[in-house]
């Protein structure tokens, strides 16, 4: 059906028409303060904060690539490992010296373990003689004992700009390159001497073989 | 706006929603969407009036679909109405009748909400097919079919309110 014939059926169909139209006016009609309602909820949804979210997303991005960014790579960690076993023994050097530094005291209390040992009549007078000998022994590291004092001074000075940490490689691990295996003379002379007992072991053994031989022989 | 299309709006929207308090949510809901997407309007297209309605229309549809509110409506599932001669159709519509009008009336009420909307767009409204088409998302030529088969439909229930 085309649209001109709907249009004259449109005409036509009187009752059709009035049948709408009688409805559409019985339809309850439009609130009067619809509208104004309408317009204050509109008010209301304009004055809503709105929530923008996408700079916290890029502030989130931006931290995350520079959280990435700054974070040292793994062998930076390793050399970060390393960075203490470089520095101990200077700083150890340090402690080891000042550690000597109660042996000061030591030395000092030397002199009047022997007031001690004077004074006590029992004491033979070699053996007082032998106790007179070893102080002097105890008293000769003293000597040394104080120089490290001045030492720790020079030391801590020259330790105060610390020097770069030098980076250890795979080469400074002791056990893991076979250039490192190394007999000390103790190891030597034994494997020596294990040799020269097993030649001799061997000569035994042969001699005896050759004595059996010969016994055999002879009974034949 | 309001003033020049609201009540025609709200007609539109309570013809289609059954509740009164329904309608006047939808009909609201339909001018906030007017004035978030009026840049959306395209002149050559449709009239304000016609654009309206479509958002009209498609806010009371997705409403329907939305509440699934039991709808009971007449269905020519054997094709019963088409069996009607265009002569008994004019009879029952054209020769005007109060009785006939109250039995229209009572027979537009066994429609489908689309059909009982699209008939009342081109009677009453006195729409042309290409604006029904524009706010119905359809084309004119199954607007005209659909109109042809609507008015068949009531022919029908009125025999059978008659009977």
């Amino acid at each position: 059906m085309t649209e001109e014939q709907l249009n004259a059926l449109r005409q036509q169909d009187t009752n059709l028409r009035d049948a709408i139209w009688q409805d559409e006016m019985e339809r309850p009609q439009m609130p009067a303060d619809l509208n104004e309602r309408l317009m204050q909820r509109v008010a209301k949804e304009e004055k809503k904060p709105r929530r923008i979210i996408w700079p916290w997303i890029a502030a989130a991005c931006v931290a995350g690539v520079l959280m990435i960014w700054l974070t040292p790579p793994k062998e930076a960690d390793v050399v970060a490992e390393k960075k203490p076993k470089v520095e101990h023994p200077v700083k150890g050097g340090t402690p080891q010296i000042a550690e000597k530094k109660p042996t000061a005291p030591q030395v000092v209390e030397t002199p009047q373990k022997e007031e001690v040992a004077k004074q006590k009549t029992t004491v033979a007078k070699r053996d007082a003689a032998l106790l007179a000998q070893e102080t002097p022994q105890v008293e000769s590291p003293a000597t040394p004992t104080a120089e490290p004092a001045h030492m720790d001074l020079a030391v801590a000075e020259t330790a105060k700009p610390e020097p770069e940490p030098v980076l250890l490689t795979e080469r400074d691990i002791p056990v893991t390159r076979p250039e490192n295996y190394r007999y000390t003379p103790e190891e030597l002379a034994l494997m020596k001497k294990q040799a020269n007992e097993a030649y001799l072991k061997w000569v035994e053994l042969e001699l005896e073989i050759s004595k059996q031989t010969m016994e055999q022989t002879a009974l034949k | 706006m309001l003033e020049r299309y609201g009540h025609a709006v709200f007609a539109q929207v309570a013809r289609l929603v059954p509740s009164f308090e329904d309608a006047e949510e939808v009909y609201q809901d339909v001018f906030v969407k007017v004035f978030k997407n009026i840049n959306m309007y395209d002149p050559e297209k449709s009239s304000l009036k016609t654009w309206i309605s479509h958002i009209a229309y498609n806010e009371s549809i997705s409403f329907l679909r939305q509440r699934t509110m039991p709808v009971i409506y007449y269905e020519d599932r054997e094709g019963e109405a088409e069996k009607l001669s265009e002569s008994e159709v004019e009879a029952t519509f054209g020769h005007p009748n109060p009785e006939t009008v109250q039995l229209i009336r009572a027979a537009i009420k066994h429609l489908p909400p689309d059909e009982r909307a699209i008939i009342t767009m081109f009677y009453y409204e006195e729409m042309s097919l290409k604006d029904i088409a524009y706010v119905t998302e359809s084309i004119p030529t199954t607007i005209a079919s659909k109109l042809s088969r609507t008015r068949k439909k009531l022919c029908k229930i009125i025999k059978m309110l008659q009977s």
